[in-house]
Parts: C-alpha cells; structure tokens; sequence
C-alpha cells in the first residue's frame, strides 16, 4: 500500500483528508507539527506527503527544506491558506512539487496525490501511444488508428498531457495550470470548452469515446475501450 | 495653550536672533565706515602737508620764510606746524621750538608728538608730520593735527552710533512682526490637521496659489490627503460590498441546508441539498480569493516580476484561448496587429487583463457578432482595444462598471463574481497605464500603455 505522511495542524482538516485517503486505499500517517512530521519523514520513509505551510514551530516550507538538503526525494503536495502567485512559487521553490490552496476539494487533492505518485517518466520516444491513438511528438501530428486528427497547437499539447497521464482523473485546476500556464482562473469554463472540442475531434461518431467527463471533478483518457 | 506659548518663544527666540544678526553685521559696516572715513581723512591730511612741504622747498630761499610765515598766519585753528631748521638744529622758522625727534627727512609723512608752548603752559599733542632736506642743508618740517581729522571722524561715528539704536529696534519689531505672522500659519495648519485626524477628512491645508515653499507643502499635504480620503471610502464601501456579496450566498447555503435537514427524506434529496450548499459556500470562496487578488494586485509594488511583453504575441495567445468558446457563440473573434509592439510589465497579470476584457466581451456580445482585438499606436502610446458588437456600455453604466461586484443586468444569469473590470483596472494602475471605457453602442475598452 503506498504511505502518505500528512503534516497538518488542524485536526478537523487532518480527519477528513486522512478519511478520503484510507477510503481510496492509501495508508495514512498523521503528525500534526513540523518538527514531529520531519522526524516521521526521516523514519517511515513515505511515497508521498501532504504538508501544510502554515504551522507550529517549525513551518511546512522549512520542513521541506531540510528534507532536500538531505537529498530526499519524496513527492511533495504543500497546502496552504495562502494563496497569492507570490507565496505558490516560493512554496515549490522551496522544494514543493505541488501547491494546493485552501479551501480545496478533497478530489482535487487525491488526483494531485495520484499524478505525484505516478508521475510520467521523462522518455525519448518521439511517439506517444494510447490504445488507437498515436501522436507524433516531433512532426506534431495525431492519429486515432488510421484517421488523421487536425489538431490546433493547444489542443495537441492537451491531448499529450492526457495522453501522458492516461486513466488518471485530471482536475480543471490542474489542467488550466499545466496545459494553460495560468496563474488565475478564468471566469469562463474554459476548459470544458477546449474539452468538449478536443472530445469531438478524438472521438469521432462511431468510435467509443476515450475522453470522459467526471461529473464535479474533472477528465480522464480511458484506453480500456 | 502651552504649546502655542512654547512656538511664540520659540519665534521670538527666532526674531531676536536675526535682530542680533543684523545689529553685529550693522556694527562691523558702521565700524568700517568709521574706519574708512578715518583713514581718508589722514590721507588727505597727509597729502595736503605734503604739498605744503613741496610747495616750499619749490620756493625760492628768501621766499621760504614768508611763506612758512603766511602758512601759519592763516592756520586760524592752530592746527598747523611748521619748522625750519638748520643743519645744527637751530630753528630758523616757524612755531616748532625743535626739530621733532624722531621723525625721519625721508620726505614721508610719520605721526610724531610734539610739544606746543600757549599761554596756559605747553602740552604735547600727536601730529601728523613730513621732514625733507633743503637744497642748502636746512630741514623743513610741515605737520598738522590729526585730532581735527579725528574729531570729523567722531562726529561721523556718533550720527551713525545714534541711528543704530532705531535701525536695531526696527529690526527687531519687523522680525517679530513676521515670526507672529509664520506663527499664525503654523497655528491656523495645525488646527486642520488635528480636525483631520479627529475624523474630518473633508479638511484640507489652506494655501494660495503663490509659488512658495509653504504653499507647495500645503498643495501636497492635500494631494495626499484626497487619496487617503479616497482610499478610507473605498475601504467603508467595500466593507459594505463584501458583507452583502458574502452573506448572500453564504445565507442561501444555511437556508438549504436548514431546510434540508428537516425536510429531506431520500438520500437524493439530501445530496441535493449539499450540492447546493458547496455551490453556494464555492461562490463565497471565490468573492473571497477575488478580492484578496484585488488587494494583492492593488497594494503591491510587483514590479519586481515586470520584463518586457511582445503585446502582438500575448494578444494572439488570448484568441486562441477564447476562440473555441467564442465560435460557440458563432462570434468572430480577430486580432488586428498594426505593429509589433511591446510594453514593460507583469506579462501574466496583462494577460489576464486583456483576457477579461475578451471574456466580458464575448458575454455580452449577442450570437453571430464581432470582438475585435487591436494592438496600435496613439500618440507616444501604445494602445490595446478590445470592441464588440454588443450593445455597449451606457453613460450612466460607464461609472457604475467599475464598482465592485456591479454585474449589469444584462448579464446576471452568466457566471462570475463582478470583479473581472476591477481586476483589469488594478493591473492597469499597477502598470502605470490607463484603462479608458468608451461608452455608447458597442462595446470598446482600451488600455493605454504611454512611452516611459
């Protein structure tokens, strides 16, 4: 079972996250200060953590800090309550992979946990392949079987990060920051916009659709058809 | 009260001074008028026995005599000496009993003490003196008081000594006349100032429009004073504008899920109810991140984060991102770019901008319509257009627009939080440019970026 380390003072926030993590079958430690929480990622050594930035005596960022000196790896999702562009790329600067603010949808936080886990490995092949797609990373061209699929610049991108991350609920937050580079979110449902046209380029009338609309939470490639 | 007395001593203090300052410089002038008065005085003394001297010695011997003689007749205050002395020292003329001792044949003129015999007995007075040789051997000495010159000199002194006293006293009455005058100015700011910071901010600093220092301070003082009240207003307003925006939907979530609980007797319903709920307390979330943003954006010097923005480029960006959702209102979305241009700037905040700009562009733009986004040169400035076939934005609506949380009616069933133009403006201010909102049938927005 893969361990996550949760480092949060609330412990009404602590409950909930630690709740949704075990029902979706992750194994859950929880330490509710900086200090206790680095000497449990010193000594449990987890697959993943959770920390959130602000906390008693020793914060979140310098948790993470200490943690990099010491040349550990773990994937790093940081939560916290501040949410200016300024305080996000302090927080993965000092060595966050992810930065989440508060409030969030417990959703939202397990498919970042899921996509920190299995992060795609940087690979030289040139082709992308996904069940009957097929995209040329050099030429910028994809095909679904044998029909051509003309995609604009950003949709091709869109449809590399799905196809990179296939079978794996990815949030409208994600996407937007990933795909789109924004550090705001637009008020109108631009993503699902985008979606739907790439949807309709992808799945063609006869064929079974491989981009899917989670209801509230996000997209997802199946290549199971 | 004991203030006010500690500034008037304190100007008094001031007055004095200056008064001193002027009586010592008023002294040291007097002084040296004194002095140079004195000095020419003695010179033309000097100068004038010295002619005397010459003129003699020019004569010819026996008219020597006469002349000493007649020099001395028409000395009728006795001022004048004259003496002529053979080369032993026998006096041969004149009314010096000896040859002055110690005064030199060098033919310039020396201050010497001689004795004079009157009647009442023999007194030594200090004269000036020249001696020179005569062409026989003799010596010839010509002087003259100097206290004579000296008394003129003290006459002078004294009128001026006697006009010090005056000049001094006007001085100190005109020094103490403006210090009262200043004083009054402090006084009359510092009873506003302190009506100002009692609350009331409708004061400002009385000044002329005369082009002096304490007049420029005042007009600052006031310039600041009309932002503070400006920003104190906006602060009370959006103390107001948040609590109703927030409490509406925070208010809609309790009632649903109030009700909900009572009421709801399927699981569905029950999900109903908390979907409703999160939608609702999701909408005060996003007030709430909004105006954190805005105040982010509009307390904050981001310049750090400024480089320079190819606006042609970040402009084509914006209509790739809006063109799917405005081809789904069958809006033609264009870019016209006259020039490549760019700016100094934030490039994601100005990005942001311009995408609201569009976004709201294409809201109120009816299906089958036009959005124009234009890049172009004013005059010695850069201006990003953005214009609809919409119905645009009425004269009234022009002020209204920029209120937080206004959403015009015609688009209230659209989603969004009203925030979007005060966005756009915040970054706008941020940059230094203008946002200029056009009103009238269809919509154009422009920001005006002048050449640095």
């Amino acid at each position: 079972m893969t361990k996550v380390l949760l480092i949060e003072d609330d412990s009404e926030t602590a409950e909930e996250i630690t709740a949704e993590l075990a029902d979706r079958g992750f194994e859950v430690e929880w330490s509710a200060s900086g200090i206790e929480g680095l000497d449990k990622a010193r000594s449990s050594r987890p697959d993943a953590m959770i920390v959130d930035r602000l906390l008693p005596g020793m914060d979140g960022l310098t948790v993470i800090e200490a943690l990099r000196k010491e040349q550990v790896r773990t994937p790093v999702l940081v939560l916290s309550a501040l949410g200016a562009v300024d305080d996000r790329v302090r927080g993965l600067r000092m060595g966050g992979d992810d930065y989440l603010t508060k409030p969030f949808a417990l959703v939202e936080l397990v498919a970042r946990i899921e996509a920190l886990l299995r992060r795609p490995v940087e690979s030289r092949e040139t082709t992308l392949r996904v069940g009957p797609l097929e995209l040329d990373l050099i030429e910028r061209t994809a095909k679904r079987g044998d029909r051509v699929i003309d995609l604009l610049p950003r949709e091709f991108r869109l449809l590399e990060y799905m196809m990179q991350r296939s079978d794996r609920l990815l949030t409208r937050a994600m996407l937007l920051e990933e795909v789109w580079n924004y550090k705001f979110v637009p008020a109108t449902n631009l993503v699902d916009v985008h979606m739907g046209r790439l949807r309709h380029k992808v799945d063609g009338p006869d064929e079974s659709p491989m981009i899917h609309n989670v209801r509230g939470a996000g997209f997802i490639l199946r290549t199971g058809l | 009260m004991g203030q006010e007395h500690i500034i008037r001593s304190n100007t008094f203090r001031w007055a004095l001074a200056v008064a001193g300052v002027f009586a010592v410089f008023v002294m040291v002038l007097f002084g040296f008028i004194y002095w140079q008065t004195d000095q020419y005085l003695i010179a033309r003394s000097d100068k004038m026995i010295e002619s005397q001297l010459n003129f003699i010695v020019g004569l010819p011997g026996e008219h020597r005599l006469d002349a000493i003689k007649e020099h001395l007749k028409q000395d009728s205050r006795g001022v004048q000496y004259a003496g002529l002395f053979s080369a032993d020292g026998r006096k041969i003329a004149g009314n010096l009993e000896r040859f002055p001792p110690g005064l030199q044949l060098d033919g310039s003129v020396r201050s010497i003490s001689v004795e004079r015999t009157l009647p009442a007995g023999s007194e030594t007075h200090v004269i000036r003196a020249i001696a020179r040789h005569m062409p026989n051997g003799d010596a010839l000495v010509i002087g003259r008081e100097v206290d004579e010159a000296r008394e003129i000199s003290h006459v002078v002194g004294q009128a001026l000594a006697l006009g010090l006293l005056p000049g001094l006293c006007l001085c100190l009455l005109a020094g103490a006349w403006l210090s009262m005058r200043a004083q009054k100015r402090v006084e009359e700011v510092n009873q506003r100032v302190q009506r100002i910071v009692a609350g009331d901010l409708h004061e400002r600093l009385p000044h002329r429009d005369v082009d002096e220092p304490f007049s420029k301070l005042a007009a600052i003082v006031n310039g600041m004073l009309d932002e503070m009240e400006a920003m104190i207003h906006a602060l009370a307003g959006v103390g107001n504008d948040i609590a109703h925006d927030l409490r509406t939907p925070l208010t809609r979530a309790r009632l649903a899920l109030e009700r909900g609980r009572t009421n709801a007797t399927t699981l569905e319903q029950l999900q109903m109810v908390v979907d409703r709920a999160i939608a609702n307390i999701d909408q005060s979330l996003a007030i709430i991140t909004g105006l954190l943003r805005l105040a982010e954006i509009e307390n904050s010097r981001r310049t750090a984060a400024f480089g320079v923005v190819s606006l042609h480029e970040m402009l084509q960006e914006v209509r790739d991102i809006y063109e799917p959702i405005a081809e789904n209102k069958d809006i033609d979305l264009q870019v016209g770019v006259q020039q490549h241009l760019s700016v100094r700037g934030d490039r994601d905040l100005l990005l942001e901008a311009v995408a609201n700009l569009v976004d709201n562009a294409i809201k109120f733009t009816p299906e089958g319509g036009k959005v124009n986004i234009e890049l172009l040169r004013g005059e010695s400035e850069t201006i990003v257009r953005v214009s609809d076939t919409g119905p645009g934005i009425s004269e009234q609506e022009r002020e209204a627009v920029l209120r937080r949380f206004y959403r015009s009616d015609k688009i209230r069933s659209t989603p969004g939080v009203g925030l979007g133009l005060n966005l756009v403006a915040a970054i706008v201010k941020l940059h230094g440019f203008r946002l200029v909102i056009h009103s009238g049938r269809g919509g154009r927005l422009e920001i005006i970026c002048p050449d640095k």
